[in-house]
């Protein structure tokens, strides 16, 4: 039945076939792996809108306001993703730490109350509709004209510069290395978040060699021992900001009082200080671009 | 024609041979799975990508996963018995009305994918005003798939008890709800435990699709932290060897109650 003879020449031109792909990704494949859901999946697709925050004004009526439900409760439930270190990621005794962790937690001190979290998918979080599930986003999300249309936001806490990274095996360590211009000549692809797309890198996945992400997420992931160098220039800037579902309860009071206490973080040095702990001594607090 | 009867030392005899060729065969198959494991485990190790100080570090934040994961199957478990004798009653009804809505639903629950009926559950019923937290909404999709797939279980399990049973009991004035309650379930409930023990474990490994609306469970604990250090080979072996474990340790209480109830019918 199985006449490999004849089949020869078949498997033959298969096996080329293989071989033929295999050696061409030792060219930078035009794909760029992003998260779900990212102003980097936006960038590369050319739809992203940077924005910033709508007017916050202190309303005059708090009741069945957000920030009484906290209040009452006692406790602030905040999203996180702790696949996101330098920002959130999980220490051995499965405690959350990091940047926008130790952020949420001196909103919740400073608002007088406790504070736990949920982690959600990413996707979730920016898709709004969290059916009260937990209160605010405190997850370096940047300000966009489409996000703006479904979440709230306040003033940014801080700003980190996107950056391109390549694998070390592509051998690109400059913008002009690629055999193609960014974002129209490439091609996204998604995983579920942005530490997935080192992860493959790293475990020696070749779909793709090129990943964009936050400055500070890939120098983490350099940290952690990925195998990639980060690449030029930044590519954006993103003003990251605490945010909150319009199609929850009304929220106005619990938007303003969050943004006030953001701006005091800023005046007296807490967020700089933090920011300093956290990414290797940078200041990323200040807007880049005032 | 004259049958010699075998005497009773030779029978004795044969009876040892027997147990003896058990035993070997038993012996060495038990060395199979040494020698495969510790084989496996060594090719494993000479890869030199088994970090053993990251396991230790991380390996007991995982296993903690394993307490919800339990927790997770023995409530759905529960919960998915209560549906299916509600469903198995409903598939024997002669009121078409409920025999109708039970096959409805053993219909709709098997035909779908138990993810899909996972992510309705977390996504979907929002939308009709039902937010549900991550471990409520996997228990209820959970405990609602095997609901269905019992149904069929138990429904078979209530045929399966001798029809003179009911009319014994019809036949000496017993109104039919109480048939059911005191003869016949009790009888169906001896004989469907072993497959209810089955589909347990079943629900363990399961139970793993639920770390994509963020329970925190084995697997999702395994590939955050696999995720987040690049050491996804580590986290994946540890969760599924504790999968394995668990599967193993309940598939033993299992066999031993299907051997227990089996003693009854005797």
């Amino acid at each position: 039945m199985l006449n490999l003879r004849r089949r020869a020449p078949l498997l033959l031109a298969a096996g080329a076939l293989v071989l033929a792909s295999c050696t061409s990704t030792a060219n930078v494949p035009a794909v760029v792996c992003v998260g779900a859901a990212t102003t980097y999946l936006d960038w590369l697709n050319g739809d992203f809108e940077p924005d910033s925050p709508a007017d916050i004004t202190e309303p005059s009526d708090t009741t069945g306001d957000l920030l009484e439900i906290v209040r009452d409760r006692g406790e602030l439930i905040v999203s996180t993703d702790p696949n996101y270190a330098p920002q959130s990621f999980l220490e051995p005794d499965g405690d959350f730490v990091g940047f926008d962790i130790d952020v949420a937690t001196e909103i919740a001190d400073r608002l007088g109350v406790g504070i736990t979290f949920e982690t959600p998918d990413w996707d979730a979080i920016t898709a709004g509709s969290w059916s009260e599930r937990w209160d605010i986003s405190v997850g370096s999300m940047t300000i966009t004209t489409p996000r703006k249309e479904i979440l709230s936001f306040t003033r940014p806490y801080y700003f980190t510069p996107a950056y391109l990274a390549a694998s070390t095996r592509s051998g690109v360590t400059k913008t002009s290395d690629l055999p193609f211009t960014l974002p129209t000549g490439a091609e996204a692809t998604t995983l579920t978040t942005d530490a997935n797309c080192a992860e493959a890198i790293e475990s020696g996945r070749t779909e793709f060699d090129l990943w964009i992400s936050s400055g500070t997420t890939i120098d983490g992931a350099i940290a952690a021992g990925s195998p990639m160098v980060k690449i030029g220039e930044p590519i954006f800037q993103e003003n990251l900001a605490v945010a909150i579902d319009k199609s929850g309860p009304p929220h106005a009071a619990l938007l303003f009082e969050i943004d006030k206490i953001i701006g005091e973080m800023h005046a007296d040095g807490t967020l700089r200080a933090m920011s300093e702990e956290w990414f290797d001594g940078e200041d990323l607090t200040t807007d880049p671009s005032s | 024609m004259t049958s010699v009867a075998p005497t009773a030392p030779i029978l004795a005899e044969i009876e040892a041979h027997q147990r003896r060729a058990r035993q070997r065969f038993r012996a060495q198959s038990a060395s199979v799975w040494v020698v495969l494991i510790g084989g496996l485990g060594i090719a494993l190790w000479a890869t030199g990508n088994i970090n053993a100080d990251f396991i230790g570090t991380w390996g007991p934040f995982i296993v903690e996963g394993a307490w919800i994961t339990i927790l997770l199957s023995v409530t759905s478990i529960i919960f998915a018995t209560g549906l299916a004798i509600l469903g198995a009653i409903g598939r024997l009804s002669d009121n078409a009305f409920i025999n109708g809505a039970a096959s409805l639903y053993v219909s709709l629950v098997r035909g779908t994918p138990l993810l899909v009926q996972i992510f309705f559950v977390y996504y979907a019923l929002p939308q009709f005003g039902v937010a549900l937290p991550s471990i409520p909404a996997g228990i209820i999709a959970l405990s609602f798939n095997y609901g269905a797939y019992m149904t069929e279980i138990f429904r078979a399990g209530i045929q399966a008890v001798p029809r003179g049973q009911r009319e014994a009991a019809e036949s000496l004035g017993m109104p039919e709800r109480l048939v059911m309650r005191r003869i016949v379930l009790p009888q169906a409930f001896r004989i469907v435990i072993p497959a209810i023990g089955n589909d347990f474990v079943a629900m363990i490994k399961d139970s793993a699709l639920v770390s994509t609306i963020a329970v925190q469970e084995l697997l999702w604990r395994a590939s955050k932290i696999g995720t987040r250090h690049f050491r996804t080979l580590e986290t994946l072996l540890i969760a599924a060897v504790v999968y394995w474990l668990l599967t193993i340790v309940f598939s033993y209480f299992q066999e031993k109650l299907e051997r227990r109830m089996a003693q009854g019918d005797r």
